[in-house]
């Protein structure tokens, strides 16, 4: 009898030194949270319902009045369109293009090691660094590129209106169809190779196989690829401040570089702030959604 | 990227149609042009820069397309010594940003993960979480920390980077170490608690060993990550704390743009990130996949 005791007892004791270690152990991540996560999210959206600018963080409440005027102006709806059409075309042509690398490597061949290295490189650049070696590239005066269209007989001004938008999607699948193809090369590693051969035995030729067989099964891959580019294009910030600061004109304002110009050139932090409000509501009922679909394609929590 | 024999697609072509061995060889070779032709494609800019800042200035202008026709080292000696540019300061500074962040990023990452996955601590909803603030923008921070790293005293600081590049980094941290450490088998654990050891005793001898090829995963990209940042660089420094993602654009001078002191200060602030990607691929392809994947 005593000896059940003295055993719920230890086991007591056992339960709580666990507890009292979980709570120390997790104690630096809860202060850094705290600080750095939950009252930025706090402080963020109170200033989005406050006359708060650059110089004086007066902290009047000012009730709607940043989200009246940031839909007045059309700035954050334009900034909001083009983000949104560039977000659409970069990843739409870095998932076509990644699925294709990852086919092409996806095989032995000979220099394949080395390749494949050099292919993963531009997501290691970093992207403001990048936009340095661009204008390089493209400077009308010393570029390579426009000097090389030059003696074809071709003279195009690259940073006009009409050719900048296209020339950043080019430079932005350049950077990215790496991380795509990364990502798509990796899920096919682990594919069950046994359904390809049963659909060869089946008689399907290639393209078949690749539309009902390696689609299907890649699936989540796909969408993971696909979700994290999404929201990655939908906030760039860098390549296209440095190379066009969001002009010539807005036309390249992405909404990072809109709020950004509107809280540090504009001064305006109770409108910067609103706006970013506007843009975390509008992702977050997305959150979920794509931490289920991506965590669907591995972890099942084991507990 | 385990050698698992044959890839999916080359025995699904391999399976369609009947070859020789002959031709399948002459087929690896096309396979070798298409990749090296991509290959050299994606890496266009960083290439270009590489000749720039080997060209002498008058051939800069001269003839942007070609090799440099007499290499010259000025405009790395330019970066790195001449007054007036801070390039070495800007480096160091990228440094001590990036390694700290990394350290900074693991002390708080592994004890919290192993108590959330291991000691039931919070509950899974907190590893949802980490993945939910990765895919938050990161714009909507940054006024919020520049009115709270003024008050801090940390605008313009290392410590105040570090601080902010350990909260982007966080969540990819907590994500790849939650994973690895779901895949250590609890009877190891569980042996070392009947042994007499204490949690924290097993924490640091036991599983820490065991992390360590996650631990060198999640270095890597947390060093690349926190080196490339920009904007909250752009934010919250001023001159003391700049990176070399903002101080390789201090050559845009009112004389001019200095093309070949650019183009090498970018090249070299290039560097760490590439050597890392070319050195411990390994880690970096599992963490980014499995960090993309998993979550």
């Amino acid at each position: 009898m005593s000896h059940t005791v003295e055993r719920t007892r230890s086991i007591a004791r056992e339960r709580r030194k666990r507890t009292t270690a979980a709570t120390v152990l997790s104690l630096p991540l809860i202060l850094f949270a705290a600080v750095f996560v939950i009252y930025p999210l706090a402080s963020g959206t109170l200033t989005a319902f406050q006359s708060s600018t650059l110089l004086n963080q007066a902290n009047e409440l000012n009730g709607v009045d940043n989200f009246v005027s940031l839909f007045r102006s059309d700035g954050f709806a334009k900034a909001a369109g083009f983000t949104i059409g560039f977000s659409a075309v970069v990843v739409a042509i870095e998932m076509v293009l990644g699925f294709g690398f990852a086919l092409v490597m996806d095989r032995a061949f000979p220099g394949k090691k080395l390749f494949f290295t050099l292919l993963l490189l531009p997501i290691m650049v970093a992207p403001a660094l990048l936009g340095i070696m661009f204008r390089l590239l493209l400077n009308g005066d010393i570029g390579a590129l426009p000097a090389l269209l030059e003696s074809i007989g071709v003279s195009v001004s690259l940073f006009s209106p009409d050719s900048v938008i296209p020339l950043l999607v080019v430079l932005d699948v350049l950077q990215w169809t790496p991380f795509t193809f990364l990502i798509i090369y990796a899920g096919l590693q682990s594919f069950p190779k046994e359904l390809l051969e049963a659909s060869a035995m089946d008689g399907a030729g290639y393209v078949r196989s690749l539309t009902s067989v390696v689609v299907p099964v890649l699936k989540p891959v796909l969408f993971a690829a696909f979700f994290l580019r999404a929201i990655d294009a939908i906030r760039t910030f860098d390549v296209i401040y440095v190379l066009t600061a969001g002009g010539p004109g807005t036309s390249t304002t992405t909404l990072s570089i809109f709020i950004y110009k509107t809280a540090f050139e504009a001064g305006d932090f109770g409108k910067a702030a609103a706006a970013a409000l506007v843009v975390l509501v509008c992702l977050v009922p997305f959150v979920p959604f794509i931490v289920r679909r991506i965590s669907s394609t591995g972890m099942e929590g084991k507990k | 990227m385990s050698a698992l024999a044959p890839n999916p697609t080359e025995a699904l072509a391999s399976a369609s149609s009947e070859r020789t061995p002959k031709r399948r060889h002459a087929t690896a070779w096309v396979f070798t042009i298409v990749a090296g032709i991509i290959a050299l494609v994606v890496n266009v800019p960083l290439l270009n820069a590489i000749l720039v800042s080997f060209k002498p200035d008058g051939e800069i202008a001269r003839n942007p397309v070609s090799l440099p026709a007499s290499p010259t080292l000025d405009h790395y000696a330019n970066v790195l010594y001449a007054s007036g540019y801070d390039f070495p300061r800007f480096f160091l500074n990228s440094a001590m940003i990036a390694v700290g962040t990394v350290l900074v990023v693991l002390v708080i990452a592994i004890p919290a993960t192993y108590a959330v996955v291991r000691l039931g601590f919070g509950g899974r909803w907190i590893i949802s979480s980490a993945s939910g603030l990765r895919l938050l923008p990161a714009i909507f921070f940054v006024v919020p920390f520049f009115i709270l790293f003024s008050t801090l005293g940390l605008q313009d600081t290392i410590p105040g980077l570090i601080a902010a590049n350990t909260f982007l980094n966080l969540p990819l941290a907590i994500i790849l170490l939650s994973s690895a450490l779901r895949d250590i088998p609890q009877e190891i654990e569980e042996a070392a608690a009947v042994d007499g050891a204490s949690i924290y005793r097993t924490l640091g001898s036991i599983i820490l060993p065991l992390l360590a090829p996650t631990m060198v995963a999640v270095s890597v990209l947390v060093f690349i990550f926190s080196w490339n940042d920009y904007l909250f660089a752009l934010v919250l420094s001023t001159s003391s704390a700049t990176p070399v993602t903002l101080g390789a654009a201090n050559f845009i001078t009112s004389t001019g743009i200095r093309w070949g002191d650019i183009s090498a200060a970018s090249v070299l602030s290039t560097l760490p990130p590439l050597l890392f990607a070319i050195f411990a691929q390994r880690y970096l392809v599992s963490g980014l996949s499995s960090g993309a994947v998993k979550g």
